[in-house]
Formats: structure tokens, C-alpha cells, sequence
């Protein structure tokens, strides 16, 4: 018989690594399609959890209402950027744009700690704050919200980039960008659905995530490395690789933090990005 | 041709001697802020070899600043080193810190470089935070001594440890110049320009940005252990993101590529935070704003703008 507080933990690891594993999808799709690690989707993780925070305790809008509204909301930043600030960058390298993407974040940050105080706010949804026994797991109705929520999103996200026609633009801009607009592929098209892309997933998995965290000024950084390091272990431009990935860190997390060490929760992320770099770069499932 | 190169000279013989004499005239409020801003000038000089001249994006020179810093003090303070064997000591240290996280992440092209530094700057402060029988966590690290006084030069009042700072921060500026200007600045250069090309002439590539990025880690922990027993008190949060933030800052205001432009832009960006002081929220939106601008419209930051409006008389 299995100990209940593991198959608890290993349900909250699962969970854990479905958020980063969303969120590195959308990075990994901006990577591959412009060499663009986007830093800025971690402002967009703030901002669009604010603003679901606003729609539930302003407008008393049911959860699923605020999810949509603040996917919009982290699309329209996204997509805005990417026309506004790296399109004009592209011309003059990859480090101008990295530069612009880290102070875009420095400056989401600020914003939000400037609009909504730096205290943490808590996203209440009592609906779904019930709690659950299945099996002997103790879990929250939420929880089981993320997982199908996630699980149902990555099915459609393997379909859309598979079989849609911008999902195989997509692909072809990323697999090599002179020859796909030689193709006739129209790339600014394809960097704004990129985008807009990422940034419905980041804002996605910060609105799941936040009613079991707070809502603060600083939540955006540490999901945001973790996405990268998620994305880096998994392998550059896979989207298989990013849900693997995902899971693989997210379980490592909650299992060092009771068996290891609590305090350096945070930190095993990093001893998995310096083994990922030394031992297999390409990630696990890279092609390069 | 001689008076053409006094003349030329002339404003930095103006500005070092003014600051040599600053604690002659000045508050001590504005020495300490002078202080600190050269130890930014020297974190940001040393960040220049490694961004502007080898073109590669780091983000964790706060890390290796606080790194010498806690370090420094910890050897002086529980050891009972003597400040001038801890000094090298913690400098070494934090070179072979960058040696090795260097290593795996500078052999590969692109962004996993900078990446991997983020991250290295969070791991830091981490560390800084959660140590607490060796760091004092987040009360602080209290008790650090000034630099031992050398025969009839005593370090322990601020005039002379700001003197220590100014010329310390001469000395290195000095040698990043001759470094900069020697035959491996040339092949930093060539990497900076193109770095398939450069590997493709035989140049060892990863072996040259590993050497840059030691440098600037150097360079940063160097000034960390000024920092400590300059400030005699440490607390994570002076260490967290945001320090390494600034440095990119300033190095971008500044221009890269330059030496003087970082320098230059410590000094600027100083002043401007604490003259804004006392509109915090406004002013880190503001940096932000102001950097993005920058990178779209003047890329080259001051030292290209004083360029341009220097040609522009030269003509008119």
C-alpha cells in the first residue's frame, strides 16, 4: 500500500508541472520561431493575474469569465509587444530584443507594483475551494479544475500546431524563416499568432495557478525560470518535450522540498538547468 | 599634437581631481552616494568586457558582487582574516563561481547563456536568504570591520575608505583598458562581431568568452568585498535581481563597448535614483520606459549621443 501523502504530492507535483509545462509551450514557440527566450511573458503572468483578480472581486464575474477576460488581456500585451517593441528590434540582433523582453518584464512589474500595492492579494473562488478525498488523496476541487483544465489544453495545442494552417506556419517559420517566406508563409502573421499564442498560455497558467498561491507584484519571476529551465530540459521547439519537462520538474519540487530541503524549493530547478547544459543540451527531446 | 592631448584630457584630470578632493567640500551623504556609484562604475566597466566587447548577455553580475561581499565578510568576521587575504581570497573565489557556471552554458550559442545567469543571480540570493548560520538570512550580516590600516594609512573612517574605493576603481579601470586594448580585446571583439566567423579562423571561441565572463565576475567581486567593508552591513535584498538589473542598466545608458560609457553611466544613474528618491514606484517604471527607449532609439546609449553631437559641431 502506497503512503496517501505521497500520492497526494505526487497529484500536486503533476499539477505543478502542467502550469510549467503551459507556460514553457508558449516560450518554446516564441524560442524556436525567433531565437527569443521572451522574458516578458513574465510580466504577462502578473498583469493577467491581476486582472483575472480584478474581474472576480470587482465585477463578482464567475472564475471561468475572469480566465477568459485575462487570456485576453495577457494576448492583447503579448501580440502588442511583439508589433510594438520586438519588431522593430528584430533588424538589430537577438540581444537588443532579449534586452527589450527583460526590461518589458522590469517594467510589468513595477506597473503592477504600482497599481496594486506590493502586499499579496488573495484570489478567492469559493466555488471551488471545496475539498476533496478521492482514494485517500486529499485535494481541492480546484486542483482537479487545473489537471482537466491543462490535460484538455495540451490535447488542443498538439491538434492546433499538427493540423491547423497557421499551426504548420508556425512550424515552418521555426524550422527555417528565409525559406518559409520564400514559401509565401507571411511571417509577421506568423510572429503575431506565435505571440499571441504564447501569451494565452502564460496568462492561462498563471489565472489556474494563482487561487492556490497569492497574487503579488513578484509571482512572475520564479514560473518564468522555470519555464525556461522546463523549456531548455525538454528540448528547444518541442511541445512534448515542454509537457514532459514540466512534469519531471514539477514532481522534483515537491518531492525535494519534503525530502530534501524546503528552502531551496526554488533552487532545484537550477541544478537541473546546469546538468541539462553539461550532459545533454539538446534537451530530452531536441532534435539539434 | 602634445597640446591637442592635454587639452583632451583636460576634463578627466578635471573630474579626478575633483573627486580625489571631494571629502574636502563635500557632506558625507554626498561622499557615500559618490562611493557607491563607483563601485556601480567598476560592477558596470567590468560587465562592458564581457557585453559590449564579447557580445555576450549576462545577467547575474549582483550575484558575484554580493558573492565577494558575504564571502569577504564572512572570512573577516568568523575567521578573523585579516581584510587583505580575504580580499583575493573571495575574489578567486567568485572567478572560480563563474568558471564553472560558465562553462556549460557558454559553449552553447544563443540565449541559454543568459538564461542560465538569471537564474544564477536568484540561485544567490537564495542562498544569501536561506543560509542563515553563515549569512545571517534576512536579518542581516553585522559586524565587518573596515579594511586594516596599512602603516600610517588608516581605512577606518568613510573619507579614506571612499579614497580606497576611488583608487581602486582608477586601478581597475586601468588594466579592463589595457585589457581591452590588448590582442585578446581584438579577438573579443572579433567574437563580439561574429562568432561562427571568428570560431571558423580558429579562434576558440568558448574558451575566450569563458576568459571575459571570469573577468567581469572578477571585476564585480572585487568591488563586493569594497561593498562590505565599505557599507559594514549586508542583507540579501541589496544582492537580489534588481542589482544585477541595474548594472545592464547602466552599462546600456552608458554605451556599451566603450569602458568609459558604463562609467559614465553610473554616475548618471545614481544621481537619478537618488534624485528620485522619493517617487519609487515612479522611478524603476520610469528606468524601464528609459531603457526601452534606448535600445530602440539610441542604441548606443550617451557615449553615442555625445558622439553624434560632437560631429555634428565638428561640422556645422
Amino acid at each position: 500500500m502506497i503512503d496517501t501523502l505521497v500520492l497526494t504530492q505526487l497529484l500536486n507535483g503533476a499539477i505543478l508541472g502542467l502550469i510549467y509545462g503551459l507556460m514553457a509551450i508558449g516560450l518554446t514557440m516564441i524560442w524556436s520561431v525567433t531565437d527569443l527566450p521572451d522574458f516578458s511573458q513574465g510580466g504577462i503572468y502578473i498583469i493577467s493575474a491581476y486582472v483575472a483578480y480584478w474581474t472576480i472581486t470587482l465585477l463578482n464575474a464567475p472564475y471561468f469569465l475572469a480566465l477568459l477576460i485575462g487570456a485576453l488581456a495577457g494576448i492583447l500585451l503579448s501580440v502588442s509587444f511583439e508589433r510594438v517593441v520586438y519588431n522593430r528590434l528584430r533588424p538589430s540582433g537577438v540581444l537588443s530584443c532579449l534586452l527589450a523582453a527583460i526590461a518589458l518584464f522590469f517594467l510589468l512589474e513595477n506597473i503592477a507594483n504600482a497599481l496594486w500595492t506590493p502586499k499579496a492579494k488573495i484570489m478567492s473562488v469559493p466555488e471551488t475551494e471545496v475539498t476533496l478525498n478521492l482514494f485517500g488523496i486529499v485535494t481541492s476541487y480546484h486542483r482537479i479544475i487545473i489537471f482537466i483544465t491543462s490535460v484538455i489544453l495540451f490535447i488542443f495545442i498538439h491538434l492546433f500546431i499538427k493540423y491547423t494552417k497557421i499551426g504548420m506556419a508556425i512550424r515552418a517559420v521555426a524550422e527555417d524563416r528565409e525559406i518559409a517566406a520564400l514559401m509565401g508563409i507571411d511571417t509577421s502573421k506568423v510572429y503575431i499568432a506565435t505571440w499571441a499564442f504564447g501569451g494565452a498560455l502564460t496568462s492561462v497558467a498563471a489565472i489556474l495557478i494563482s487561487p492556490l498561491y497569492a497574487v503579488w507584484p513578484g509571482m512572475g519571476t520564479l514560473p518564468l525560470l522555470k519555464a525556461l529551465v522546463v523549456v531548455i530540459l525538454g528540448g528547444f521547439g518541442s511541445i512534448i518535450g515542454a509537457l514532459v519537462g514540466g512534469l519531471i520538474l514539477g514532481l522534483i519540487e515537491t518531492f525535494g522540498a519534503i525530502y530534501v530541503s524546503a528552502a531551496y524549493q526554488h533552487g532545484f530547478a537550477f541544478i537541473i538547468l546546469l546538468l541539462t547544459l553539461s550532459l545533454r543540451p539538446r534537451g530530452l527531446f531536441g532534435r539539434r | 599634437m602634445a597640446n591637442y592631448k592635454v587639452v583632451r584630457s583636460l576634463p578627466t584630470i578635471i573630474i579626478l581631481i575633483i573627486l580625489i578632493t571631494l571629502p574636502l567640500y563635500a557632506s558625507s551623504y554626498v561622499v557615500f552616494v559618490v562611493a557607491i556609484a563607483l563601485l556601480y562604475a567598476m560592477v558596470a566597466a567590468g560587465y562592458d568586457v564581457l557585453l559590449g566587447y564579447t557580445g555576450q548577455l549576462s545577467f547575474c553580475q549582483g550575484a558575484f558582487y554580493g558573492i565577494g561581499a558575504y564571502l569577504s565578510a564572512i572570512l573577516t568576521v568568523n575567521y578573523g582574516w585579516s581584510f587583505w587575504l580575504a580580499m583575493p581570497t573571495s575574489v578567486l573565489f567568485v572567478g572560480l563561481v563563474s568558471a564553472i557556471i560558465g562553462y556549460p552554458a557558454l559553449r552553447l550559442r544563443g540565449a541559454y547563456f543568459a538564461v542560465t545567469t538569471f537564474f544564477l543571480a536568484h540561485f544567490v540570493y537564495l542562498l544569501f536568504l536561506n543560509e542563515v548560520t553563515l549569512t545571517g538570512g534576512p536579518l542581516g550580516f553585522r559586524g565587518i570591520r573596515p579594511p586594516e590600516s596599512i602603516g600610517p594609512l588608516s581605512f577606518e573612517s568613510m573619507e579614506n575608505g571612499y579614497l580606497l574605493i576611488l583608487f581602486s576603481f582608477i586601478f581597475i579601470y586601468i588594466l579592463l583598458r589595457k585589457f581591452v586594448n590588448s590582442n585578446v580585446g581584438l579577438i573579443l571583439k572579433s567574437i563580439e562581431q561574429d562568432d561562427i566567423l571568428a570560431d571558423s579562423i580558429g579562434i576558440n571561441t568558448a574558451a575566450y568568452k569563458l576568459l571575459s565572463f571570469v573577468i567581469s565576475a572578477t571585476v564585480a567581486g572585487f568591488a563586493g568585498t569594497m561593498f562590505a567593508h565599505f557599507f559594514r552591513l549586508l542583507h540579501p535584498t541589496t544582492f537580489s535581481w534588481f542589482l544585477s538589473e541595474m548594472v545592464v542598466i547602466i552599462t546600456l545608458v552608458g554605451g556599451v563597448g566603450t569602458l568609459i560609457g558604463p562609467v559614465l553611466g553610473a554616475g548618471i544613474v545614481t544621481f537619478i535614483l537618488e534624485f528620485l528618491r522619493f517617487a519609487p514606484e515612479i522611478r524603476y517604471i520610469g528606468w524601464a520606459i528609459a531603457l526601452i527607449a534606448i535600445l530602440m532609439f539610441e542604441p548606443k546609449g550617451l557615449i553615442g549621443l555625445i558622439k553624434r553631437v560632437g560631429r555634428r559641431w565638428k561640422y556645422a
